[in-house]
């Protein structure tokens, strides 16, 4: 068993768990794309990145795929986590701007703006398809495909896969093409409708002080 | 060969292999790596051979084939053992000469390595400067072994390592020993490689343990692990031999790129010898310590080189890097316990067993000890590789050794350690380079490389190099290294092409260090590190191309449109004029030269033609167009009434200016002003016209006669030309102003000498250079005779220098400068010319004292100078050598150290002056301090060329006109893209082949025709020459203008 603290709570998992299922289990919220229950972890949002360390050797590491250590002390929403997180957000829709669930993530943390160009994109590349064709469809007909920005998923050649058996599982987890939010002007894709209050705590703690979802604007006594 | 069975067997083997090397025999090496062979060793090989069996020498001289040396540049080169004779760049020819001189005990001087500074030659290779400053542990190892053969590698010492390790018996003591030489990876992150191997012994996760060698080197620039493969692979088998009776691991893999055919050759020849004379495989000399060796090849993914990917690839999966931890130490290859250092550690092993743990820590700065090897290339004189010992400066290696700049380009940065990297700036090349202080730097060590970069390389555009190889090689596993860096790119590309807000800036800066930290490799992590380092350090330049839409450059192609074009103060087209003169429209093209330049002729003959020093055809080796010539045949052929100035008078009433100061920045202004319709006074101190044209420009380089056409051309109905009428004794501002003036334009020039500050400055036959040029040019009065010695290396100490030729009574002309020739700030074809026609140049040398008899001029004393630390300049200074003083015998003396301009009464009249006695402006609109006084040229710059001060006088025209009609004065610098379409001529492929290329030799009267001459020395160029060399011109404005054409 392997003990270590969770925004200064303590929490004891099995050894072999991810930070990501520690984090879960104390019921802090991590928002994640590429990760499934089922599923190995991939690592490749990075959505989840929490930071781990104390003072200067602080870092920031995906959750879903670091694996618990002892006395560790992992921080889920500093400031610097927080700044990464809607760095990532903003980059993942300006990538795939229609996505709903994408657009939900944005709207949950703040995020109203694009300052990239916008692409349409219909794939994240966040692998949640190959892995539920590899270990639970027992298939293996689709996968990954070249490097840097000329990769992609599909089957070798591009060419109809013996193994597919048309199942329709790769689709299920897609995040991207599920739930296709059909905004008219997709220039302006971030609708915002379903937003909620971004933490306030943020401009006066380097931590988020509650974790209820979603976030009340909680009275703090002004100064 | 038989297999050793004993420790015995394999020291027997030595002491014979020994004694067979050691003879007097002399031994031709001659360095055959990748680099070597590219440049010709090969055929070096058969003309050697052929030589030594034609001539029956092969019992007389020893022939040895090995890997690069690492002095890259001066490949194909030959080295004489036991002698150290070095010689460099050999041809084919040469080589047979080579084999004969060795025979006889020769020493061929003239094909012997020439000192740069010095001029000296010098024969031994341990004495070149590149060789002397280094510490080669490692590289000079590939002198003495042919890569190919084990028996020359075990006589030269090899493998005793291993066996003394093997004799020893205690693992342990050999992981202590490596903890204990400090040695830290030498990949790039520098993790202490002893406790690497400690927690590979200490696993007890099952039998199989892996050693890995990465020789995955994929960083643009840096080969140095290609080097010790192809030169040395037994070194770093014999390194990881030890590091597996060390560590207790039972399999080994050398995973290296296949783009490194040689290495791997080398490598396989050298890992079945090993294997035949059993120092690998079971039971190795019959210790019971069993290893196995293989070679893995990678398919050339940057991305391998990181150790998880580089495991993937090994296990042959996707090379996508993983979650560490756990670490390879722990879970690697096949989830056995695996260590992987890089080739060049591997290579340091067998030499801290050798001479112990000790000497290696001694060597380096504390924590970082040994040395390291850098491939240094780039825009460097002496590209190849260097060993030197952690803690040297940069300096040290990209001057001392690396001997600085190749041409006339300042040295701005130097990048190092790859895409991963960053650049750091000569301001800070003082710095002392280990793992740590790189990191500080905002770079990082990684395998070495160090590419330098001058100030033709524009710091955004090597950002978006970076940015774009590691777009490509990024695996694309993490969402933020993918993506990040794209986006990146994307956002580098607005910037270079114009397209940038100053949002711009602040949202990279945010990307990139979003990306540093959420990303789960190296590669990702330190992926952001050329944009974030550019940006700390150039910030200015990311400004400028944001800002002003300007890349200083001349490399960002949509900023820049041809850079003869942007480079020009003037904005003249000098390609749309190149163009028509090469279809042979030479009235068009006259006119082309007249639109943006009032001074067509004057400029053709003395302008400092920025243009051709931006030119692309003289980038890389070439040459550039001749376009100061080619201006010159058009302005010598044309008649200039085929232009006729456009007049635009659109202000009502006919306002008064008044212009101090007839010079180019003097009359350009009025000029200008004249064609809006202004009445413009223009007041001059001399006698006559022309400022500096006519008072310091001496006459055999501009004739009078074309000046004064040309200023004559300038004067119309608008313009009133007082002469004789001086600002500060005759008039002041005030009065101007009071006569009803609007405005003022204040351009005197720079017409006061700077003093050498030395004793007997005052002498007669001491003068200073404006003083002597202007009694020359203006008077016709000859102050020089005798013995004339002439300090200085600017423009006008060649002026007074080729003056003093043409006077009546003068025997000889020595010109004195403290820096080395190719230093000399003056114009070089004109230093060629005055030394053609007998002036005498001696340079590193600096006048103390002046000696006088009688009241007049003696001599100089000089003290000899040699180059000392390099200054903020990039240039070396010149530091005095003690007791190196002599006496020179002179009876006329001009000083030429630069002028200022004379403004001491300015001041009185309420305008600004700075430090350097210049007026003080503001440069976007060249206004000084008080309203409605501009001012421009020398006055403001100190002593310039003649082109920037006819953009001062346009430019003030501009403003004047602005400031009258009461309009803001500020205005965005417009882009200068080339607009005009000019045809090209079309070249059919064998006349392509045909050129050669050469640029046209500016044609001269005879030397003999110029003594006491006054005659122009520069002739026009006939017309086919200008021809010829309009074709040459790369018709860089065609990008732009033509339709584009997909393919």
């Amino acid at each position: 068993m392997i003990t270590l603290k969770i925004n200064g709570l303590p929490v004891t998992v099995d050894k072999g768990a991810t930070l990501l299922e520690a984090i879960r289990f104390l019921g802090f919220h991590v928002p994640t794309l590429c990760h499934m229950e089922g599923l190995s972890p991939m690592g490749a949002c990075r959505l989840c990145v929490v930071e781990i360390g104390n003072g200067n050797n602080n870092k920031l590491v995906s959750s879903c795929t670091y694996p618990a250590q002892e006395g560790l002390n992992v921080r889920t929403s500093s400031t610097r986590v927080m700044n990464a997180r809607k760095m990532i957000i903003e980059l993942l829709l300006a990538t795939a701007p229609q996505s709903k669930t994408i657009q939900d993530i944005a709207a949950k943390y703040d995020v109203r703006r694009q300052r990239f160009r916008q692409r349409y994109e219909s794939c994240i590349l966040c692998g949640l398809c190959v892995r539920m064709c590899e270990e639970q469809m027992m298939a293996k007909a689709i996968g990954f495909r070249g490097r840097g920005d000329r990769r992609s998923i599909g089957t070798p050649f591009d060419s109809k896969s013996e193994k597919c058996r048309l199942c329709g599982g790769c689709l299920y987890v897609c995040p991207a093409c599920e739930l296709r939010c059909t905004y008219t002007e997709p220039d302006k894709a971030v609708c915002g409708g379903c937003a909620n209050l971004s933490p306030p705590c943020l401009i006066n703690y380097d931590d988020v002080m509650c974790y209820m979802d979603p976030c009340v604007a909680c009275e703090l006594p002004k100064e | 060969m038989s297999k050793l069975q004993s420790i015995n067997e394999f020291k027997a083997l030595q002491g014979e292999q020994v004694t067979l090397r050691e003879t007097d025999v002399p031994t031709i090496v001659i360095p055959a790596g990748t680099c070597g062979q590219a440049s010709g060793a090969n055929d070096l090989m058969r003309i050697a051979k052929r030589e030594l069996l034609y001539k029956q020498l092969t019992d007389y001289i020893k022939l040895r084939i090995t890997g690069c040396h690492g002095y890259c540049e001066l490949e194909p080169s030959v080295l004489i053992e036991p002698y150290g004779t070095f010689y460099p760049k050999v041809t084919i020819d040469n080589m047979a000469r080579i084999v004969g001189a060795v025979h006889k005990g020769e020493v061929l001087t003239d094909l012997l390595y020439t000192d740069p500074d010095t001029g000296e030659r010098i024969e031994k290779q341990n004495d070149i400067p590149f060789f002397k400053n280094q510490m080669r542990s490692l590289l000079s190892r590939n002198e003495i072994i042919d890569p190919i053969r084990i028996l020359d590698y075990i006589g030269a010492g090899g493998y005793s390592s291993f066996v003394k390790v093997l004799e020893e018996g205690n693992p342990r003591q050999v992981i202590e020993e490596i903890k204990a030489s400090g040695l830290r990876g030498r990949g790039g992150a520098g993790f202490p490689t002893g406790r690497k191997w400690e927690f590979l012994a200490n696993q007890k996760n099952g039998q199989t343990k892996y050693l890995v060698c990465n020789a995955d080197e994929g960083d643009p620039g840096a080969y140095m692990d290609r080097s010790l493969l192809e030169g040395n692979p037994h070194s770093i088998i014999e390194g990881m031999l030890i590091g597996a009776y060390a560590a207790g691991a039972t399999d080994g893999i050398i995973y290296v790129r296949n783009e490194y055919p040689l290495a791997i050759k080398h490598l396989i020849i050298a890992i079945r010898r090993v294997y035949d004379l059993g120092l690998l495989g079971e039971n190795i000399l019959g210790s019971g310590f069993s290893f196995n060796l293989d070679i893995a090849k990678g398919a050339g993914a940057f991305v391998c080189g990181e150790e998880t990917a580089l495991i993937k690839s090994i296990e042959g999966k996707m090379g996508e890097p993983r979650q560490r931890p756990p670490f390879p130490v722990e879970r690697g290859i096949n989830g056995k316990p695996t260590a992987i250092n890089n080739v060049e550690t591997w290579a340091n092993i067998p030499v801290i067993i050798e001479h112990g743990a000790k000497k290696f820590e001694e060597t380096g700065t504390a924590n970082n000890s040994g040395t390291k090897i850098f491939s240094l290339v780039g825009k460097i004189q002496n590209t190849g590789l260097v060993e030197v010992p952690m803690g040297m400066t940069l300096k040290e290696i990209i001057f001392g050794i690396g001997g600085g700049s190749p041409g006339r380009g300042k040295i701005k940065a130097v990048q190092t350690g790859g895409p991963s990297g960053g650049c750091i700036p000569v301001a800070n090349f003082p710095l002392p380079i280990d793992y740590d202080s790189l990191a500080q730097a905002g770079s990082i060590m990684g395998s070495g490389g160090m590419i330098v970069m001058d100030e033709h390389t524009c710091m955004v555009d090597v950002a978006k190099y970076y940015t774009r190889f590691l777009k490509d090689e990024s695996c694309g596993k993490c969402f933020t290294c993918r993506e990040g860096i794209q986006r990146m790119y994307e956002l580098l590309d607005d910037i270079s092409n114009g397209n940038a807000t100053p949002d711009t800036l602040d949202l990279l800066k945010e990307l990139a260090l979003v990306i540093k930290d959420t990303t789960m490799c190296g590669l990702g992590q330190t992926a952001a590190n050329p944009v974030l380092s550019t940006i700390k350090y150039f910030n200015n330049e990311y400004r400028e191309h944001i800002y002003d839409k300007r890349c200083r450059s001349y490399v960002c192609k949509d900023l820049t449109g041809a850079p003869c074009h942007s480079a020009c103060p003037l904005g003249t087209e000098a390609w749309r004029y190149v163009a028509h003169i090469a279809r042979g429209e030479y009235e068009k093209a006259y006119r082309a030269i007249r639109e943006t330049n009032p001074f067509p002729s004057v400029c053709a003959r003395v302008c400092s033609h920025q243009c051709e020093e931006v030119c692309r055809a003289g980038l890389g080796g070439g040459e550039p167009v001749a376009i100061r010539a080619l201006k010159r045949f058009v302005t010598d052929t044309i008649d200039p009434s085929s232009y006729k100035p456009v007049r635009k008078y659109d202000n009502g009433r006919p306002q008064k200016i008044a212009v101090v100061g007839s010079g180019p920045a003097g009359l350009t202004a009025a000029h200008y002003l004249s064609l809006k319709g202004y009445k413009v006074t223009v007041f001059e101190k001399e006698e006559q016209p022309g400022g500096m044209l006519s008072s310091g420009i001496p006459e055999y380089r501009l004739p009078r006669e074309t000046l004064k056409k040309e200023i004559g051309s300038l004067i119309d109905e608008n313009i009133d030309l007082k002469c004789n009428k001086a600002i500060g004794y005759d008039f002041t501002i005030d009065d101007v102003f009071e006569r009803g003036y609007e405005a003022v334009f204040l351009a005197m020039g720079a017409h006061k000498s700077k003093l050498l500050d030395i004793e007997g400055e005052d002498l007669d036959g001491v003068y200073p250079a404006i003083e002597f040029l202007k009694s020359f040019n203006l008077r016709g009065q000859s102050l020089a005779k005798g013995r004339v010695g002439v300090i200085g290396g600017g423009d006008s100490a060649v002026d007074a220098a080729r003056v003093s030729l043409r006077e009546e009574s003068v025997d000889s002309v020595t010109m004195l400068y403290r820096r080395s020739r190719s230093e000399m700030p003056a114009l070089r074809h004109e230093i060629d010319a005055a030394i053609e026609e007998g002036v005498e140049l001696v340079t590193m040398v600096s006048p103390v004292r002046i000696h006088s008899e009688n009241g007049k001029l003696a001599g100089v004393d000089v003290v000899k100078n040699k180059p000392g630390d390099v200054d903020a300049s990039g240039r070396k200074k010149p530091v005095p050598v003690p007791g190196s003083e002599y006496f020179i015998q002179f009876d006329t003396l001009i000083v030429t150290i630069g002028d200022t301009p004379d403004v001491e009464y300015i001041a009185s009249m309420g305008i600004e002056v700075s430090k350097w006695g210049t007026l003080k402006i503001d440069e976007t609109t060249l206004m000084t301090n008080r309203p409605g006084v501009f001012a421009g040229g020398d006055v403001v710059t100190g002593p310039n060329t003649v082109v920037d001060a006819i953009a001062h006088g346009k430019k003030a025209a501009v403003m004047i006109d602005r400031y009258v009609n009461g309009r803001e004065l500020k205005q965005p610098e417009a882009r200068r893209i080339p607009s005009v379409y000019v045809p090209p001529l079309e070249v059919t492929g064998e006349d392509a082949e045909d050129q050669e290329n050469k640029r046209i030799e500016l044609p001269t009267i005879p030397v003999y025709e110029r003594k006491r001459s006054l005659a122009e020395v520069e002739l026009t160029l006939m017309e086919e020459q200008a021809l010829y060399e309009a074709r040459r011109c790369l018709r860089c404005d065609l990008e732009f203008t033509s339709e584009r054409i997909d393919v």
